[in-house]
């Protein structure tokens, strides 16, 4: 891998990096859409500088699609239950998945392999997804399938709104 | 300047534990639910460096493969979870 992609990698995971970190602390539909889509972006720059460019563009079009569906201004504003005290315990599991995570990746040891495939990979990534992985990404078809028409369904009922103001 | 897999995989760390942070800290639930895509762009980004820097024989790119369905699985859980918490009546 040469300079200009490694720059094009880290450049792109600190944009994706960026983007969770907006996501987590930014209030409004809008804003975390953004956030959403930034790190969409920057996880494309990622794939695209490990010369998956097909997962790319894949990623860009999803997270784009989520970004937009996450920016809807008229979606419900549900709050957990959860106390103050477990959402602290949590946050403090995240960080100990990062140290766990951390230490696996530094500590392990990995075989070294040559990558003979292109930049973009579209026909080999098909030929696995339709040929040798059909049913995999049958299932995956079904699971967007039934979770649009569910999401769709459940979109129609309109619900009250609840005032929750100067709380988050 | 060169990228290995071990800074791959430190960047999928990262963006895992992000995700699961976001997940967990925040307390109105559409919120929450952002953190998964998140936790999954950490998942497709370990898949997709394995796929370049590790893969020694066979499919090659089945990482890259799993980073594009990883993709896809995280847009239908926000449609799922966004039209689970319903639409609001207008005032």
């Amino acid at each position: 891998m040469d300079s200009l992609h490694a720059i094009g990698f880290y450049v792109s995971a600190a944009l994706a990096g960026l983007g969770g970190i907006l996501l987590a602390f930014l209030r409004g539909h809008a804003r975390r859409g953004a956030a959403l889509a930034l790190t969409g972006l920057g996880l494309a720059g990622i794939y695209a500088s490990l010369s998956a460019g097909f997962a790319a563009i894949a990623v860009l079009v999803c997270y784009a699609a989520a970004a937009l569906v996450l920016a809807r201004p008229d979606h419900r504003t549900v709050e957990q239950v959860t106390g103050g005290l477990w959402r602290q315990v949590g946050a403090l599991g995240a960080a100990v998945l990062l140290g766990v995570l951390a230490y696996a990746a530094f500590r392990g040891t990995f075989a070294h392999a040559t990558f003979y495939g292109g930049a973009f990979g579209s026909v080999s990534v098909a030929r696995l997804l339709f040929a040798h992985d059909a049913l995999a990404t049958e299932a995956v078809g079904g699971l967007v399938l039934i979770a649009l028409v569910g999401a769709a369904a459940a979109w129609r009922r309109e619900r009250p709104r609840e005032d929750r103001e100067g709380r988050r | 300047m060169s990228v290995s897999l071990v800074g791959v995989l430190f960047v999928a760390a990262g963006l895992t534990a992000l995700g699961a942070f976001i997940a967990a800290w925040k307390r109105e639930l559409t919120a929450a639910l952002g953190g998964l895509p998140v936790m999954f762009a950490g998942a497709g980004t370990a898949f997709a460096g394995v796929a370049r820097f590790s893969a020694a024989s066979g499919a090659l790119l089945i990482g890259q493969e799993m980073a594009v369905l990883l993709a896809i699985a995280a847009l239908a859980e926000v449609g799922l979870g966004v039209g689970l918490a319903g639409r609001e009546s207008p005032r």
